[in-house]
C-alpha cells in the first residue's frame, strides 16, 4: 500500500467531519449532512474491520494518526451509534455546528497515535463545552459548568505533566503502543489512571458529569462519551505493561471503578430527573468497562463487548427518551408518567434495550458481564462479588426508570393520540436489537472478531 | 437414551422458538389474532405435555440413572469456558412436566378470562419466556446455565405483576418484586463466581465431589450460603418475603403459575438440586430449616390478618413452601418434589378459582357445603386471649417487615447520601470561585 493512500485512507474520516464543520455553516440541511457522514463512517469502518487490515501506523512526526483494529471498532461502534440513535429523531433535531466539532474530534481521539495528537483532540473536543460554560458564566447567563471546566483543566495539567516526562525521555511522538515499561514510573502511572479515569467520569474524578448532564443535549454528551477516550488510552498506552498478576495498586483501580458503578447507580435512584436518571444509568454502565479492562484477557474481552452494547442500548435509550420528549412534556415531576400507553411500542424497544444493559439472559451484555465477572474473579472475588452488586443496582435503577417512565396512570389520557414512531424510524433500532440479541444466543459467532 | 436425547432437546428448542417468533411478529408489526394465539397455545401445550410425560417416564423407567449431555461451548475463550451442559433426571423431567401441564391449564383459562383484553398477545409471549426459562433450569446442569433461566423467569414474573400498567398500584409492587429478585440473584451469581473460582466448575454433578478435595477451605461454604440467599426471594421466604402477598397484582392466570406454582417453588427446586453439596454442610441445614420454619410461622400467622383471598393465598403459599424447606433441610428431598408438585397443582386451582370465590360461596351449592371460613380456629388460640390480641396486631403489621428492609436499606445508602451531600457543596464553591475569577 503506498504512503499517498495510506494518508488519504487515514485521514478521510477526519476530512469529513472538519470539513464539514467547515464549510456547513449555517446549512438547513446540516442534520441531513451529519446523518450522512455518520453513514459513511460506519460503512467505512466496518468494511475496514472486517477486511483485517494491516494496521496503519504513524510515521514518528507531531501529528500522526492509525488505524488499528481498537480504533476501527470504537469508530464503528460510535458512528453507527449515533446513526442509529438520531436517524429516528431526525425531524425534530436541532443541529449545529460545534455537534460536528465535537464528532470530528471524537473521530480524532479515536484515530491518534500518539500522545500530542491524542490530547490535541481530546482537549479540543471537551473545550467546546468548557467554552460555552465559561462563556455562560462570563455573561451571568448560569452559575453551573465550573467544575467542569477545573476537573478538565487539573486533566490538562495532568497530561501536560505525561508528555513533559515523554520529550525529556525523547519518546514524545511515538506510536501510544510502542511505550517502553520503563516510563510508567509510578507518578506517571497515577497521572496517568487519573487521566484515564476522569474522561470516564469514573470515582473521584466524576463531579464533570453533571454539568453537563444539566446543560448538554443527549447527542452531545454521547459525543463525548462514545470515542472512549479512556479505554482508548489504557488499552493502546498502559495495557502492553499493566502486568496481569494483581497488586494493591491494580486492586484500588479496580474497586475505584466498581465503586464508580455503584455511586452512578445510587445517584441514578435517588434522581428526579428521567433525563438525568438515563444518563446516570449510562455512565454507571460505562464505569464497568474500565473495570474489565484492568482486570485480565477474559475480562478485557467481555469489556469490548460491554462497550458495543453500552454505546448502541444506551444511545438508544436517549434517543427514545429525546422522542419522548418531543411529544409530551416531561418537566414536571411525577411518580409515574404512564406513557407505555401512548407510546407502546416505544415502550418496549425502551425495555428490551434496558435488558440488553443490565445483563438479562439471550441478550449481548450477558455474555459480556458473565466474562468481566469471571475475570474479576480471578483478580480478586471480592472484586467479582462489588461487580455483582453493581450490576444489581443497575437492573434496579433500570426498572425504576423505566417504570416511572412508561408505567402507571397517564393524566393526560384521552387527549392525546398514539405517538408511536413509524415502522421505517424505528428501523435502526430493531437492527441493533436483532444484532445484540444474535450476539447474546449465539456469542462464539463474534467474540472471534473482536480480537486485537 | 437417544429417544430420551430427543425429547429433551425438543421440549428445550420448542417453547424458544416460538417465542422468538412472537418477538419477531411483534417487531415487524405483524398482528396475531387473539383466536389463532390461543389455538396455538392449546396445540402446543398439548405437544409440550406430551414431551414432557414421555420425558418424566423415561427419567422415571432409568432412574437413578441420569441423562447427562453436553452440548459444547457457549463461550470459550482463553481458559474460560460457558459450557452448554444439561442433565436429564427425575427432578428436572417432574418440573418439566408440571410446568408442561400447568401452563396449559393457565393458557386454557386465560382463553376465557383474558378473551379481548389488549394484553393477550403479550401474556402469552411472557407465558412462553417463562416456559423456556424454567426448562432451562430444569435441565440445567450448571450454575452458569441455570442463571440463564432463573433471570428470564424472573423477569417475565414482574412484567406479568405490571401486567395491569395503568394502574399505580401493581406497578409500585412489581419494582417491589424487581428489588428483592434482583438482589436475591447475586446468590446465584456469586455462587458461580464462586465456584468458578475455588472449584474451578459450576457443575452442580462434579462439585460434591470437587468439595472433598477441599480446594478452598472453609470458602466453599459461601457457595451454599449463596444459594440459600438465591432461593430466598423466589420462594418468598424470610426476609425476602413481603413482595409475594403484594405481587398478586398481575391477572389470575399469572398469579396462580408464578406465585402458586412454578416460579414460587423454584427456590426449592434449587436447593434439591444442590442437595448434594450442600448436605455437606450441616449448618448450612440447619438454616435452611430454621429460614424454613420461621417463614412457615410468620406467613401463618399474618395471612390470618388478611381479608382478600389472592394475599391469603399468597401467605398460605410461603407457609407450604417454608414446610417444604424444612422438608429438604430433613434431607428428604423425593417427598420435597411430591409436596412441591401436589402444593403446585393444588395452588393452582385455588387461585383460578379465587376470582370465582364469592360466586361459589353463595351460588355454587357443592362449594357452599363445604367452604367455611374458620377463622377462630387457630393453634395461638391455647394462648393467654391479650397474648394473642398482640400478636394480632403485630400479624396486621406483617411483624414490621418492610419498616426493618427499609431501615436497612437507609442504612446501606447513608454513605452514598452523604458523599452526594459533600459532593455538591464543593461543587457550589466551584461555581463560586469561577465566577469570581472570571468576572475579575
Amino acid at each position: 500500500m503506498n504512503m499517498s493512500y495510506q494518508m488519504a485512507l487515514k485521514t478521510f474520516p477526519l476530512i469529513l467531519t472538519f470539513g464539514s464543520w467547515m464549510f456547513a455553516g449555517k446549512s438547513p440541511r446540516l442534520k441531513d449532512i451529519v446523518l450522512s457522514i455518520l453513514a459513511i463512517l460506519f460503512i467505512f469502518e466496518v468494511v475496514l474491520f472486517f477486511q483485517n487490515p494491516q494496521e496503519l501506523t504513524g510515521n514518528y512526526s507531531f501529528f500522526a494518526l492509525s488505524f488499528n483494529r481498537p480504533s476501527i471498532f470504537v469508530g464503528a461502534i460510535m458512528s453507527g451509534a449515533l446513526f442509529m440513535g438520531l436517524f429516528p429523531v431526525r425531524r425534530s433535531l436541532t443541529l449545529n455546528r460545534n455537534f460536528l466539532l465535537l464528532l470530528g474530534s471524537g473521530v480524532g481521539i479515536i484515530l491518534a497515535d500518539n500522545l500530542p495528537t491524542f490530547f490535541f483532540f481530546y482537549f479540543l473536543q471537551r473545550g467546546v463545552p468548557a467554552w460555552n460554560f465559561l462563556k455562560n458564566i462570563r455573561n451571568g447567563d448560569a452559575q453551573t459548568g465550573s467544575t467542569y471546566v477545573f476537573q478538565h483543566l487539573i486533566c490538562l495539567l495532568c497530561a501536560v505533566y505525561v508528555m513533559a516526562q515523554a520529550f525529556s525521555q525523547g519518546i514524545l511522538l511515538t506510536p501510544l503502543p510502542e511505550f517502553p515499561s520503563t516510563f510508567f514510573t509510578v507518578d506517571i502511572l497515577i497521572v496517568s489512571i487519573a487521566i484515564i479515569f476522569q474522561t470516564h467520569g469514573i470515582f473521584p474524578f466524576h463531579s464533570w458529569v453533571h454539568d453537563i448532564v444539566d446543560n448538554l443535549r443527549w447527542y452531545e454528551i454521547s459525543c463525548i462519551f462514545l470515542p472512549r477516550a479512556g479505554v482508548l488510552l489504557f488499552v493502546q498506552l498502559m495495557l502492553p505493561h499493566f502486568g496481569s498478576d494483581p497488586d494493591q495498586f491494580k486492586i484500588a483501580l479496580l474497586s475505584l471503578t466498581i465503586f464508580s458503578s455503584i455511586y452512578w447507580s445510587f445517584r441514578g435512584i435517588y434522581e428526579q430527573n428521567v433525563q438525568k436518571e438515563v444518563t446516570y444509568f449510562y455512565i454507571a454502565q460505562a464505569s464497568l468497562i474500565m473495570a474489565g479492562l484492568q482486570a485480565n484477557e477474559v475480562a478485557l474481552r467481555g469489556s469490548y463487548l460491554h462497550m458495543m452494547v453500552i454505546s448502541f442500548s444506551g444511545t438508544a435509550l436517549w434517543s427514545i427518551l429525546s422522542y419522548i420528549q418531543n411529544h409530551v412534556s416531561l418537566k414536571k415531576h411525577q411518580s409515574y408518567y404512564g406513557l407505555a400507553q401512548d407510546f407502546p411500542k416505544l415502550a418496549t424497544i425502551f425495555c428490551v434495550f434496558g435488558f440488553c444493559l443490565i445483563g438479562v439472559p439471550l441478550m449481548a451484555s450477558f455474555v459480556s458481564e458473565d466474562l468481566v465477572i469471571n475475570g474479576l474473579l480471578e483478580q480478586q472475588p471480592y472484586l467479582g462479588l462489588g461487580h455483582i452488586f453493581a450490576t444489581c443496582l443497575n437492573g434496579i435503577l433500570f426498572f425504576l426508570l423505566f417504570s416511572k417512565l412508561f408505567l402507571g396512570n397517564n393524566p393526560t389520557r384521552g387527549k392525546v393520540k398514539m405517538m408511536d414512531m413509524s415502522l421505517l424510524e424505528m428501523s435502526p433500532y430493531m437492527i441493533a436489537l436483532m444484532v445484540l440479541f444474535l450476539i447474546g444466543v449465539m456469542p462464539f459467532l463474534f467474540l472471534e472478531k473482536i480480537t486485537w | 437414551m437417544m429417544m430420551m436425547e430427543n425429547f429433551f432437546r425438543l421440549s428445550l428448542i420448542s417453547p424458544f422458538v416460538v417465542m422468538v417468533l412472537l418477538g419477531l411478529s411483534f417487531l415487524l408489526r405483524i398482528k396475531v389474532n387473539e383466536r389463532i394465539l390461543s389455538t396455538t397455545s392449546k396445540y402446543f401445550s398439548l405437544y409440550m405435555a406430551f414431551l414432557g410425560l414421555g420425558l418424566f417416564i423415561m427419567a422415571w423407567h432409568y432412574s437413578p440413572d441420569e441423562l447427562l449431555l453436553n452440548d459444547g461451548n457457549w463461550i470459550k475463550f482463553a481458559h474460560y469456558t460457558f459450557e452448554l451442559r444439561f442433565i436429564v433426571d427425575l427432578l428436572g423431567a417432574t418440573y418439566s412436566l408440571l410446568t408442561a401441564c400447568l401452563i396449559g391449564i393457565i393458557f386454557r383459562f386465560s382463553r376465557n378470562y383474558l378473551h379481548r383484553e389488549e394484553g393477550y398477545f403479550r401474556f402469552t409471549f411472557l407465558l412462553f419466556v417463562l416456559w423456556f426459562g424454567l426448562n432451562v433450569v430444569s435441565f440445567s446442569r450448571t450454575i452458569d446455565l441455570l442463571f440463564v433461566g432463573w433471570e428470564l423467569v424472573g423477569t417475565t414474573s414482574v412484567l406479568l405483576i405490571s401486567y395491569f400498567y395503568t394502574q399505580v398500584q401493581p406497578v409500585r409492587h412489581s419494582v417491589k418484586a424487581i428489588v428483592s429478585y434482583r438482589i436475591c440473584d447475586m446468590g446465584i451469581l456469586a455462587a458461580g463466581a464462586w465456584a468458578h473460582h475455588y472449584l474451578h466448575s459450576t457443575d452442580f454433578t462434579e462439585l460434591p465431589k470437587l468439595l472433598s478435595h477441599d480446594h478452598g477451605g472453609k470458602a466453599l461454604i459461601f457457595i451454599g450460603i449463596f444459594i440459600i440467599f438465591a432461593s430466598l426471594a423466589k420462594s418468598g421466604q424470610l426476609p425476602m418475603s413481603s413482595w409475594l402477598p403484594t405481587a398478586m397484582e398481575g391477572p389470575t392466570p399469572s398469579s396462580a403459575i408464578f406465585y402458586g406454582a412454578l416460579s414460587v417453588h423454584l427456590g426449592p427446586f434449587l436447593l434439591i438440586r444442590f442437595h448434594d453439596y450442600i448436605e455437606n454442610f450441616p449448618s448450612l441445614l440447619i438454616a435452611i430449616g430454621v429460614i424454613g420454619g420461621l417463614s412457615a410461622v410468620w406467613a401463618t400467622l399474618v395471612g390470618r390478618t388478611r381479608s382478600d383471598a389472592k394475599t391469603m393465598l399468597g401467605f398460605a403459599t410461603i407457609t407450604q413452601v417454608g414446610i417444604i424447606w424444612i422438608e429438604i433441610a430433613l434431607g428428604y428431598t423425593n417427598f420435597a418434589l411430591f409436596h412441591m408438585v401436589a402444593h403446585a397443582s393444588l395452588r393452582t386451582w385455588q387461585f383460578l378459582r379465587s376470582s370465582s370465590l364469592i360466586h361459589d360461596f353463595f351460588e355454587n351449592p357443592v362449594v357452599k357445603q363445604d367452604v367455611s371460613i374458620r377463622r377462630g380456629l387457630s393453634f395461638l388460640s391455647v394462648l393467654n386471649p391479650e397474648i394473642q390480641r398482640k400478636i394480632y396486631i403485630h400479624a396486621l403489621h406483617s411483624f414490621h417487615l418492610d419498616f426493618f428492609t427499609m431501615r436497612v436499606i437507609r442504612g446501606v445508602s447513608y454513605p452514598m447520601k452523604m458523599i452526594f451531600a459533600v459532593e455538591k457543596k464543593m461543587m457550589n464553591w466551584d461555581n463560586k470561585l469561577l465566577s469570581r475569577i472570571i468576572r475579575k
